[in-house]
């Protein structure tokens, strides 16, 4: 993407002069910008989204106030945040204080650079795309444990340390479930792993249900690595029910109790930052990515009138359960299905590839998490341990040699 | 290989902590995370009760109680009541007898859902807080419809009720009800089966009877050890004995006899046998009768002492009140049931984790306006 | 077992260190006992196949006007059995000493730090007899009635109650 923005820029009259290393560098300057704007603003609706869907779980209203719908208090609330006095207690250690949560934000942003957002949205289409990733990912680590150990607060200390321990541990099977993916695809390019995924196929290759090409789908073995990638990137972003660094009722607030006003903020804009990166390595490597569900606007058209058949079992079964009706998924579904089979043109959009899905996999997968933080309560550290070395590690590595099983018997590979 | 050796550390858990449940200092000595030693410190809560109480007529003290377990305030007012009407010998008109017991366990249900709901919170669940809260604020509603007020009531005279009840607050209170025997389903889909908070909470701080009986803990802390002691049960005042009810007693469903688990659970059923007996209360209540009739134009308890315990929320409420005669006591002394329950958790306490000792902390259900009074 | 039975035996068995039983101008029959024989006869009371008194409800201090011994009272109660004896010893008012009960039923441990801060009851054998409620440095026990109040305590004026 840098290198088509630099000729763009080039491809001007006026700008010609600039040469090629100029033009690329301020590309690179551009494309880092909009980087760094996406996580910030990212950050500042997801703040808004969660706390509505935490409403909407507990059954109250939210942020009401601020703008329409409470829309704005976001930004209030990030307004407010960058007006407080950045308070350094006197017995902290002084540059490890201020330089810990830069650590933790840069290492969070950066990783986005690997990211396709589309077929064409990617700002460095690298061929060990997912190794870095996972690999600057994990230096959020280091940051913690600068911020933790600064503050010289007991509370902060346990933290980073809880923290260290947690994402270390964490990163082995999260590792192990990756390369089960890297290894069907033959590749680390997180660009190849998407266009991997295109199509329809069967479910697990036999079972004759007509599914889009999703690794989520490839095999039983890389169902259940879905799974346990997300139970342990989850453990990785510290979010509960593995929140246990911060764990509010109990740490106060970890590794950021001393800190106040933008070094704060800087904290909560790497934890969204954080489990967007997730959602997005989950849907680009289990739900297909940019792609769309639909190989083309019949299907799209079909799926979509299943779609709202379900969506009427569904209200049917909650208005059995709780006697009130619901028409907004019903409704939601109708009308796109009504527009599907109205306008071709509508449903081809549907079924060709594209931000929009990536979107929207993306979103589904932050509102799950979402729904994880607000039902669950919080584990213990040793039990966290334990679900770490001795279950889901297990699992991974089982999952490893079942895939390659697997694309034996579906002839995939040839001994 | 040998253990390795590490010094250990005094961790200051409060007073300012999210979990303390009030203005209370626990003093964690700790290797890691391991807790060796609990020292409670309290008393920051400190407002005099005992020595307010000395210099104020007896009808003045009523408010006071209601302050020292702000979580429970009509069970103290309620038990004080009683032990000044039992001391002065005051029969009281069936209405009031009925409507009081229907606020106390009105009340005993707003109290274990606060515990029930900063006990999910104290293990990190959220949710089940506001869930436990809505239901809460329905009762504070019921409150605030006969005395005007939703924490502190002031609402049980000696001899009496401040006033009676408005028209349609029965019928609200049935609704309640009806509504109420649903939610609990919720809770225990939400919280009591999940299996995080199972594994937080089974086997974690578990108390034997003996250890129980010996430092004095009360209500449902203790019955979740096994031990059949409802002093509404074994020792009936006010008009308790005409209701069907069950103890709930810790059966160890999930681990131990006597954990924390146990200690929450009892309380979910508690509050399932409250609305039991407000149901059948609501069903026998007197239409007739002046609640004022029998509040004494002079309060002036003969000379003597009286030690009367009533079951509040939190567990055994007793009053010690000496009389010389005069309209002021000479002494008052509350017996609170959180003073004597936190009393016990350096002996429950030891050799779990930090996030255990939160855990425990939460199922004693503790209130500081009472330890410290 | 009544409380006049309960007294018979306390009598029987401790002889002098049992002083008296009241009935009148209480509704809890008291036993009083001598100050420094509350211990062994608390342990007693707790040992007896027969009397099982294993449950020391609450513990409380009492100074009558300002001018006589204060006294101390605990309210005892069997769970086994299920019947209950108040027993009281009187102290007198400067550095009165008492034997402790903390160690025969641990109810008793705040509960004798409480009537050490506030009436200034000393309970000999309590294992870290400490102020409770008050802070450290508090001058005087509030709750005698004969307290009156430091001017300042860490340079705040404490209010007067008129």
């Amino acid at each position: 993407m840098i290198q088509s923005l630099a000729n763009w820029i080039l491809s001007f009259d006026i700008l010609a002069g600039l040469g090629n290393p100029i033009a690329w560098g301020l590309s690179l300057f551009i494309v880092s910008a909009l980087i760094f704007v996406f996580v910030a603003v990212n950050a500042i609706v997801l703040v808004y989204i969660e706390r509505k869907v935490s409403a909407f779980m507990q059954v109250r209203l939210g942020p009401m106030r601020v703008g329409k719908f409470g829309s704005l208090q976001t930004v209030a609330d990030a307004l407010k945040l960058l007006q407080k006095e950045d308070i350094i207690p006197r017995s902290a250690d002084k540059i490890l204080f201020l330089i810990g949560p830069w650590v933790i934000l840069v290492a969070s942003v950066v990783t986005f650079a690997a990211i396709p957002f589309s077929d064409t949205l990617l700002a460095a289409d690298m061929s060990i795309g997912l190794f870095y990733v996972v690999s600057i990912s994990s230096i959020v680590v280091l940051g913690i444990v600068m911020a933790g150990w600064a503050s010289n607060n007991k509370w902060s200390l346990y933290g980073a340390m809880r923290s260290a321990a947690q994402i270390i541990s964490y990163e082995i099977p999260v590792g192990i479930t990756l390369i089960a993916v890297v290894a069907v695809v033959g590749s680390l390019n997180l660009q190849t792993i998407v266009q991997a995924q295109g199509g329809t196929g069967n479910l697990f290759y036999w079972i004759p249900l007509p599914l889009p090409n999703w690794f989520i789908f490839h095999s039983p073995f890389l169902f259940l690595a879905a799974f346990i990638y997300l139970i342990g990137a989850t453990a990785e972003i510290n979010r509960t029910p593995f929140d246990i660094p911060e764990s509010e009722s109990e740490l106060v607030a970890g590794f950021m109790t001393e800190f106040s006003g933008l070094r704060w903020a800087l904290f909560f804009l790497s934890e969204y930052a954080n489990a967007t990166l997730v959602a997005f390595l989950v849907a680009i490597i289990f739900l297909g990515g940019w792609q769309s569900p639909f190989s083309n606007y019949a299907g799209a058209q079909i799926g979509f009138s299943i779609l709202t058949l379900l969506a009427v079992m569904w209200t049917l079964f909650v208005k059995a359960k709780t006697q009130r009706l619901s028409f907004y998924p019903l409704g939601l579904s109708l009308m796109i299905t009504i527009a599907a089979w109205l306008f071709p043109g509508f449903a081809i959009w549907l079924a060709s590839p594209g931000l929009f899905w990536m979107l929207i996999k993306v979103g589904s997968v932050i509102f799950l998490l979402m729904w994880f933080r607000w039902t669950f309560p919080r584990l213990r550290v040793d039990q966290l341990m334990y679900v770490s070395w001795k279950v889901i590690l297990p699992i991974s590595l089982f999952n490893l040699m079942g895939v390659a099983v697997w694309m034996w018997l579906t002839g995939e590979i040839h001994f | 290989m040998s253990r390795l050796h590490a010094e250990e550390m005094v961790l200051n858990m409060g007073p300012q902590h999210p979990s303390t449940h009030g203005v209370l200092r626990l003093k964690l000595r700790t290797d890691g995370e391991i807790v060796s030693h609990i020292e409670p410190v309290i008393g920051y809560l400190h407002r005099s009760f005992e020595k307010h109480a000395e210099n104020l007529e007896y009808q003045m003290v009523t408010p006071f109680c209601g302050r020292c377990d702000y979580l429970a305030a009509m069970g103290s007012e309620h038990g004080y009541a009683m032990a000044v009407e039992k001391m002065m010998g005051i029969e009281l008109p069936e209405r009031v007898e009925y409507l009081r017991v229907i606020f106390a366990e009105l009340q005993r249900i707003a109290s274990h859902l606060v515990a029930v709901g900063t006990f999910g919170l104290d293990v990190g669940a959220i949710t089940p807080f506001i869930y436990c809260f809505r239901e809460r604020e329905l009762i504070l509603d019921l409150f605030e419809m006969a005395s005007g007020a939703r924490l502190l009531y002031n609402y049980i005279w000696i001899g009496g009720l401040a006033h009676d009840v408005p028209p349609g607050f029965v019928e609200k209170t049935y609704e309640f009800l009806d509504n109420f025997e649903t939610r609990v389903a919720e809770y225990n889909q939400i919280l009591t089966g999940n299996k995080i908070f199972i594994e937080r909470a089974a086997d974690i701080g578990v108390m034997t009877p003996e250890v129980a009986i010996n430092y004095g803990v009360t209500g449902p802390s203790l019955r979740a050890s096994g031990v059949n002691i409802d002093l509404r049960r074994t020792q009936p005042y006010s008009i308790y004995d005409r209701f069907e009810f069950d103890v709930p007693l810790g059966e160890g469903t999930q681990g131990t006899i006597g954990d924390s688990w146990d200690r929450y659970y009892v309380r979910v059923r508690e509050m399932e046998e409250s609305a039991r007996i407000i149901r059948q209360a609501l069903d026998q209540l007197p239409v007739e009768g002046d609640v004022k009739s029998a509040i004494p134009r002079r309060i002036r308890p003969p000379k003597g002492e009286i030690y009367f315990r009533s079951e509040n929320a939190r567990g055994e409420l007793g009053y010690y009140i000496v009389s010389n005669g005069k309209n002021v006591p000479l002494r008052v002394k509350m017996r609170s049931p959180a003073f004597s329950n936190l009393s016990v958790i350096n002996e429950i306490g030891q050799g779990f984790m930090i996030s255990d000792v939160i855990a425990i902390l939460g199922s004693l259900d503790i209130v500081l306006g009472e330890i410290d009074r | 077992m009544t409380e006049q039975e309960i007294y018979a035996k306390l009598a029987s068995h401790f002889g002098a260190k049992v002083m008296a039983f009241v009935e009148e101008e209480t509704l809890n029959p008291t036993v009083i006992v001598e100050a420094e024989g509350i211990t062994d006869v608390c342990n007693y009371l707790k040992d007896t196949e027969v009397l099982q008194f294993d449950s020391l409800m609450n513990l409380a201090g009492h100074d009558p006007d300002g001018e006589s011994d204060l006294s101390v009272i605990y309210h005892l109660y069997s769970t086994q059995l299920d019947h209950y004896i108040t027993l009281k010893v009187f102290v007198v008012r400067e550095h009165g000493q008492v034997g402790s009960v903390a160690n025969i039923y641990r109810t008793a441990d705040w509960h004798e730090r409480e009537a050490y801060d506030l009436y200034g009851i000393t309970f000999d054998g309590h294992p870290d007899l400490k102020r409770i409620l008050l802070e450290e440095d508090w001058e005087g026990h509030p709750l005698k009635k004969d307290y009156v109040a430091a001017e300042f305590y860490r340079g705040m004026r404490i209010e007067k109650v008129k």
